[in-house]
């Protein structure tokens, strides 16, 4: 399409189609070289598999991808990786008992035989050279976050890397540690190395990015576009389309990170009276899910949001778990609805009024081989003895009465569960947790993966349990959709609550918060 | 329902294509393929009287099948029938020596509850360590079995050795006559009782209780029930447990039925013979009950090849390995060759 002798990377008429589903659709671009190129969309849109197919990891359909004007074997890593493509996942892939200097040399080329302190020494080099202030001897899993993504991105620089990829790089950092990544990323195209951001937020894009390219629904709407000639709402029809309609304004700010949402007071406010959930002083015992709370006081009264903001892996899930009584209480009292349960079990908190919308969809809280009609009725089945007679098939008509009530698309109430998409799954879950009894309900992570419609669909719902008396805790690592839908956000920080804050939000506050700096 | 219909065609896909495999080996090891099947077919189910002697292996194989239905649904491969199956017929035959003399109507029901008891405590102790602290369930149920054959070879040569045996092969006292619920060809109105109200509890547990939801839920994904408020003791106990006291049952019937008297190392495939029946039943007490049967026609084929046929009855047990191999494998090829009748679950 674009013939472009200076582009590093071209694609022509890439697809890729994984069964039924169409990821990329005819996409043609090329990328010119010396540049920070952004590509944007939402859930579902096709970048990550944009960056895997450029990378080699996945092989396109139909189409060819050339890198510096050279033709690469479709779905070789190894191939790609010669032509100076490097890719540095979402989800990072460094083995935690590694030390840094090991981490790099494991892939790299050189002999089988070393010492550890040549090693060090070696790899000392190549991370100072880059700026990354960490230790080639400590051991991945004592690394903040921050520190493992500068080490991916080291790692990926080993060989002499022209292009390199950074998949969703923000998803994990505060809002600080984004800043200190483009500065990281800014320094790389001083030295000559093209950058390819995948991203979903505009903010982002417009503060890091030479150029911007918009994937939506696998196809490619517009781009490169430089980034100095468009503006945020310009950009944000693009990345939602025509369902930019359905969503209000701050809704729609927040799903496309055009501008941090400022939160309001809603009309009615939390009712007075007794608590949801109280946690008093509540210390877990440490175990291998995360860090453990340490002297937690937390009060959700009804009719309020209350978002539970922080960088991943900051006691967010030990929080969840403490109140599901998946977490053991060592120190400190639990009541739910004015009632003690600091020693009660998930059943008996059930019964209190408790619903979980658990952190990870597939695994907790669906069992995806079982069919519908099962994941449906599991937590009422368990409110019963377990050798008290059932009838499936009036658990069937319930459960399609509810499943339509929430719009799931299904086929049948006994097809397995793993056979929806991410957001009728979803819905699936809500329909089960959210029942008229429920006092308070835990949405954590509860839109995450999930495309425009089906996040903005899981938004009214945990509005509209508010609206009706429900105290909710959201937990999101997104900081723009804690914003747009909380009445009231808490930071966690190792386990503890470290800070509280009340519309109007601010963004570098909040953000300075998360990283325990002061604000 | 296409989801029962997608299981059979599939199960009996596995064994078309474990009997090809079979064919093949025979046909090398130099017996005609043709002529093996066509025994075996005889020996199981054409013969006069073959549909009785398929029952007699067939009723306690299904017994024991059932609860590892029951296990194996519930997530716990409890792969120790065998083991609970001889600790069950010893507890019975301690039982049934002790309380020599008493009337049958007395000693039976206890000799029942003995072996039941038996059997659920041999399963007990793996559940336990399996719940307790994760410890494999596959490896301690199968060290298991070890223990109880050996078990059942020390009771059979010490405490309960028959004083007047052949020394042949070490053996109990053979039972009271009254103690009896079958004559030696293991089919009697008790038997088919016992097996039709085994059959329908378990199906009944399965299928309507909450139990059943709940175990199948769990087996599959752990997580997602305990996020829902399950305790994994209560149902991962139970299914220890429920397996364990039926292969003891079976263990039961063999002795008071057939077998009259223990004896070291009898029916030495029989949990594995189980274990194959739940697996190629696709974990349905329904189809455990068809299988059970398919098996049973082997396992009587197995007695009649040497003698009538004069081939070796070795060639049963190829059958039941290659059968076990597709199973375990769960081969591509099965999955893409019943694919047509496997509806892909679309959307609106």
């Amino acid at each position: 399409m674009r013939g472009n002798d200076d582009a590093i990377l071209a694609c022509r008429n890439v697809a890729v189609r994984y069964g039924d589903v169409t990821a990329l659709d005819d996409v043609s671009i090329a990328f010119p070289r010396g540049m920070i190129h952004a590509v944007v969309g939402q859930n579902g849109a096709g970048k990550t598999t944009f960056a895997r197919v450029v990378s080699g990891l996945v092989r396109p359909d139909q189409g060819a991808v050339e890198i510096g004007g050279k033709l690469i074997a479709g779905g070789n890593v190894n191939d790609a990786r010669r032509a100076g493509v490097e890719l540095v996942h979402q989800s990072f892939a460094l083995p935690p008992s590694f030390t840094v200097a090991e981490a790099m040399q494991f892939g790299a080329a050189g002999g089988a035989l070393y010492t550890r302190a040549a090693l060090e020494r070696r790899w000392q080099a190549h991370l100072d050279a880059l700026d990354v202030k960490v230790s080639a001897g400590a051991r991945i899993r004592t690394l903040t976050v921050e520190q493992q993504q500068a080490v991916e991105i080291a790692r990926a620089l080993v060989t002499d890397a022209r292009l390199l990829i950074l998949d969703e790089p923000t998803a994990v950092l505060s809002p600080e540690g984004a800043k200190k990544l483009f500065e990281r990323v800014r320094r790389l195209k001083e030295r000559g190395v093209t950058v390819l951001l995948i991203l979903h937020k505009i903010r982002e894009v417009l503060a890091i990015a030479d150029t911007v390219s918009v994937l939506r629904g696998g196809r490619l709407i517009d781009g490169p576009l430089p980034a100095s000639d468009i503006d945020a709402d310009a950009l944000a029809s693009l990345i939602i389309g025509p369902s930019a309609k359905m969503l209000a304004g701050e809704d729609r700010a927040a799903l496309t990170g055009a501008a941090a949402p400022r939160g309001a007071e809603t009309e009615t406010g939390p009712i007075a009276g007794p608590p949801v959930v109280s946690l008093r002083g509540v210390s877990t015992r440490p175990d291998a899910d995360g860090p453990a709370l340490q002297a937690v006081d937390f009060v959700v009264q009804p009719g309020e949001i209350v978002g539970i903001a922080g960088v991943e892996g900051n006691g967010q899930r030990t929080l969840v778990r403490a109140i599901s009584s998946l977490a053991d209480i060592a120190e400190g009292s639990l009541e739910l609805a004015g009632r003690d349960v600091t020693n009660a079990t998930l059943s008996q908190r059930r019964a209190a009024g408790l619903r979980v919308i658990p952190f990870e969809r597939n695994v907790e809280g669906l069992s995806l081989t079982s069919p519908l009609w099962e994941n449906w009725s599991a937590g009422q089945l368990l409110a019963r003895p377990l050798l008290a007679a059932i009838s499936p098939s009036a658990l069937r008509r319930e459960c399609k009465s509810a499943l339509d009530a929430w719009d799931v698309r299904y086929a049948e109430v006994g097809q397995p569960a793993g056979s929806l998409s991410g957001g009728n799954a979803q819905k699936v879950i809500l329909s089960r947790e959210m029942d008229e009894s429920g006092k308070l309900i835990i949405a954590a992570q509860p839109t995450r993966g999930l495309d425009i419609g089906a996040t903005a669909f899981v938004w009214d719902a945990l509005r509209k349990a508010r609206d009706g008396g429900c105290g909710v805790i959201f937990v999101s690592s997104d900081l723009d959709e804690v914003f747009d839908l909380a009445d009231r956000v808490v930071v966690m920080l190792s386990g503890r609550i470290v800070a509280e804050f009340r519309p109007p939000f601010d963004l570098t506050r909040v953000g300075a918060a998360m990283t325990g700096a002061r604000a | 329902m296409s989801g029962q219909l997608g299981a059979i065609i599939r199960a009996v896909v596995f064994i078309l294509l474990a009997l090809a495999a079979c064919g093949v080996i025979f046909e090398f090891a130099g017996y005609s393929a043709f002529q093996m099947f066509h025994s075996i077919v005889d020996g199981a189910f054409l013969r006069r009287n073959a549909l009785e002697h398929a029952l007699r292996w067939a009723l306690p194989l299904f017994i024991t099948a059932t609860g590892v239905v029951i296990s194996f649904r519930a997530g716990y491969f409890n792969i120790g029938a065998q083991g609970q199956f001889y600790v069950g017929a010893i507890c019975a035959a301690f039982v049934a020596e002790w309380l020599r003399g008493y009337p049958g109507g007395v000693v039976i029901p206890l000799c029942f509850a003995a072996g039941m008891t038996g059997g659920a405590l041999w399963a007990l102790w793996p559940g336990l360590l399996r719940l307790r602290s994760g410890a494999d369930e596959v490896i301690t149920t199968l060290m298991g079995n070890f223990l109880a054959g050996l078990l059942l070879v020390y009771v059979t040569a010490g405490p309960l050795k028959d004083p007047s045996g052949s020394g042949q092969q070490a053996s109990s006292r053979p039972l009271e006559a009254a103690y009896r619920i079958s004559t030696s060809n293991g089919v009697s109105p008790t038997i088919i009782g016992i097996a039709i109200l085994v059959g329908l509890a378990m199906w009944w547990l399965v299928n309507r209780t909450a139990f059943g939801v709940l175990s199948g839920l769990g087996g599959r994904n752990p997580t997602m029930v305990q996020w829902q408020g399950a305790s994994t003791w209560k149902i991962g106990l139970a299914s220890f447990l429920i397996s364990g006291a039926l292969a003891g049952l079976a263990g039961t019937i063999e002795l008071m039925g057939p077998n009259g008297r223990l004896a070291g190392g009898f029916l030495p495939a029989h949990g594995f013979t189980a274990v194959l029946i739940a697996l190629v039943a696709g974990l349905s007490i329904t189809g455990a009950a068809i299988a059970a049967f398919f098996f049973g026609g082997l396992a009587s084929a197995a007695l009649y090849l040497p003698v009538m046929a004069g081939l070796p009855s070795a060639a049963i047990d190829i059958v039941n390995a290659s059968i076990a191999l597709f199973i375990t494998a769960r081969s591509r090829l099965v999955d893409t060759l019943t694919k047509a009748w496997r509806r892909p679950w679309k959307t609106s």
